[in-house]
């Protein structure tokens, strides 16, 4: 059997009056049945026109899905309809935004706004895709589920907002749940709920999910594969354990650097990456990273590296990710000056 | 889902330190000053309050609005009930067989013209035309806008530019000027009164309805809608539509005023409602030559104009706090 989700080299592009901005120019996974899949890197790295391409949500001009292909269930996303995608959309694929304070309708009840996507799906009437939203309130442990239903978003807190996105989301029972940062707008304590709550519901509904985030703790507590993006390219790929422990290529190095722990004993300094992520429009020649990576050489200037298996199924796109010896130094033991 | 127990209180269970507000104050009830339990608090104080619910509760507090639609209401009383007491204790307003020109006395409390109509009751009467004229014209309005700036602002690119440029052509002549024209062409009556005020009242109209789709578009439940598989059709009239109303009751509310003012324009100016019909603007223009010696044919009918005219701007005022959810309390 096809695999629940396989994308190949997928690129979207977006044509501005400044110039083609390759916002994801050759992206491939596969996602299987009830995983998770992480995908990480920093704001404008493309993670969230992936996940956009996925449902094809693409605004259109100017963006554009030029090339690659997606298949859910062997079936191409690409090829379908208007009318097949709006039904696979929030059906098979639901999604999850990042800030739960506007991404419900403050006009509607948080009820009706859960029971519309069961009515649109699956032509239940009105008392029953009611009755099933305050299950789904139920579901994401929301308290007095029967009376919230009958509330207005204002009415809700942060916290209780994105559990009903989740509701929402979950209401059809998607194969594929897009989670893009949904804890990146929320306190601390509550973003440790919302997560293990999602943890908790993967598990009970078999969704597999997609998470996009800059926070790799997220992605380390959930995913079963690790993508890593930079500048609209896959730079890492593989297990959460594989990315976390033996991370090949430099950029994930900088991430996990930039990332505070307590579990290892070092001076307790953090080192950030230097510099700023490309211009999309402007892509450096060689190695996108190469302006900012420390371990930089010429050949990262003119030649692009491609994404190539390293280990079985970690795949690392680096010049130099083949060579044993270059693996990750101790934190800050190299000079990060910007060469 | 009932099988597993923990989740409907899961999440107060486990983290008893979620803030219950965003300050992060431990929610009191207001009578007792004792802590209220998580959920229980909010559910209490949001009591199935409905949005319009809230909106009325703000507008109530509005001296202004509410002495503007407590008129409102009395002129549309007077006006729609008119046949029924206005006839018979006053008078008709067509019927000529008063002296003319008589002061104010309790047989004609307004006076009579020169014609010898009764002034009053030619100014209740005179309310129908006003009120029909601003309603319907506005109604014209309101049906061509709504369509034309939603269709340009959901849309956007060539279709916004051709709806945009249009209006601009519009709003490029003299207002009065091609309101005469219209009527020329029409003819003058009262209904071509409203179709030609209705026609020239559009552009306004899709204008802030197009720029108030601009904004709510750009939201993230907009996106959400998109990423629920509704239509486009759907997500413009059930998602963004309610979310862009409030300006267009607002300005709609206002445009009222502006309607009877151009309809009083209009009469005065002969190219309007034509006599006997009773109208405000065209009893001004009656009493233009005897404003010295029967200033009551120019008071009544102009102060008639005036406060229903501010009534509807003071009501739109305060429509527009209310509506606005910044605000919310």
């Amino acid at each position: 059997m096809a695999a629940l989700l396989e994308v190949k080299d997928l690129k979207t592009h977006f044509f501005t009056r400044d110039g083609v901005v390759k916002a994801v120019d050759g992206v491939s996974f596969v996602l299987e049945e009830g995983h998770t899949l992480g995908i990480v890197g920093e704001s404008g790295s493309g993670k969230s026109v992936t996940a956009l391409s996925l449902m094809r949500l693409i605004p259109d001009p100017p963006g554009k899905i030029v090339g690659g292909e997606i298949l859910l269930r062997g079936e191409s996303v690409l090829e379908m309809d208007d009318e097949q995608v709006r039904a696979l959309r929030g059906d098979r694929i639901a999604m999850i935004f990042q800030d739960p304070m506007t991404s419900l309708n403050p006009v509607f009840r948080v009820g009706h706004q859960i029971a519309e996507a069961l009515r649109l799906h699956k032509n239940m009437d009105k008392k029953s895709a009611d009755a099933r939203a305050v299950e789904m309130l139920e579901l994401v442990g929301l308290p007095n589920a029967a009376d919230r239903a009958k509330d207005y978003p204002h009415q809700f807190s942060g916290g209780m907002r994105q559990r009903a996105m989740i509701a929402m989301a979950l209401a059809c029972d998607p194969d594929i749940l897009i989670a893009d940062e949904p804890t990146t707008a929320l306190d601390v304590t509550i973003q440790a709920q919302i997560l293990e709550l999602m943890i908790e519901l993967q598990q009970r509904t078999k969704a597999a999910i997609i998470m996009i985030t800059h926070d790799l703790g997220v992605v380390a507590d959930m995913a079963d594969n690790v993508m890593v993006m930079y500048a609209g390219k896959q730079v890492e790929y593989g297990t959460a354990d594989d990315v976390f422990y033996r991370p090949l290529h430099p950029y994930t190095w900088g991430l996990l650097d930039s990332l505070p722990r307590h579990d290892i004993d070092e001076k307790g300094q953090l080192c950030p990456i230097i510099g700023q992520p490309p211009s999309l429009i402007d892509i450096p020649p060689g190695c996108s990273f190469h302006p900012r990576c420390p371990h930089a050489k010429d050949v990262c200037r003119t030649r692009v590296p491609e994404l190539v298996e390293i280990e079985p199924a970690h795949l690392s796109a680096c010049h130099f990710s083949s060579d044993p010896a270059f693996r990750r130094a101790p934190v800050c033991a190299v000079d990060t000056e910007v060469k | 889902m009932s099988a597993d127990k923990r989740l409907p209180n899961g999440p107060y269970d486990r983290t008893p330190t979620e803030p219950l507000d965003p300050s992060g104050h431990a929610v009191r009830d207001e009578a007792t000053q004792l802590p209220v339990p998580p959920g229980a608090g909010e559910v209490a104080q949001s009591a199935n309050r409905t949005l319009w619910g809230d909106a009325w509760f703000r507008l109530r507090k509005n001296k202004l609005a509410i002495a503007g639609l407590i008129w409102i209401i009395f002129i549309t009383t007077a006006a729609v009930t008119a046949d029924l007491w206005v006839p018979k204790f006053f008078a008709s307003p067509t019927s000529t067989e008063f002296a003319s020109l008589e002061p104010p006395s309790a047989e004609h409390p307004f006076g009579t013209d020169r014609v010898g109509h009764d002034v009053f009751s030619r100014v209740v009467y005179g309310a129908r035309v006003s009120l029909a004229v601003g309603i319907l014209a506005v109604g014209i309005s309101l049906v061509i806008g709504l369509i034309l700036g939603a269709i340009s602002g959901y849309y956007g690119g060539l279709t916004d530019s051709f709806v945009m440029r249009t209006a601009d052509v519009f709003f490029a002549f003299p207002y009065t000027l091609f309101a005469v024209v219209l009527l020329a062409v029409l003819g003058p009556s009262y209904r071509n009164v409203f179709i030609a005020i209705g026609i020239l009242g559009w552009p306004s109209i899709a204008r802030v309805f197009r720029s108030s789709i601009l904004s709510v578009k750009e939201n993230e439940y907009t996106d959400a809608a998109h990423a629920m598989g509704a239509s486009d059709f759907r997500i413009m009239f059930r998602h963004i539509m309610p979310n862009a109303v409030a300006p267009i009751i607002v300005y709609g509310t206002m445009s009222i005023g502006g309607a009877i003012i151009a309809e009083a324009a209009l009469s005065f100016l002969g190219m309007g409602v034509q006599p006997p019909t009773p109208s405000w603007g065209l009893m001004l223009s009656d009493a233009r030559s005897l404003m010295i010696p029967a200033p009551w044919l120019t008071i009544w009918p102009g102060f008639a104009i005036l406060t229903t005219v501010l009534a509807f701007v003071l009501m739109g005022d305060g429509l527009r706090d209310a509506l606005d959810v910044k605000l919310k309390d």
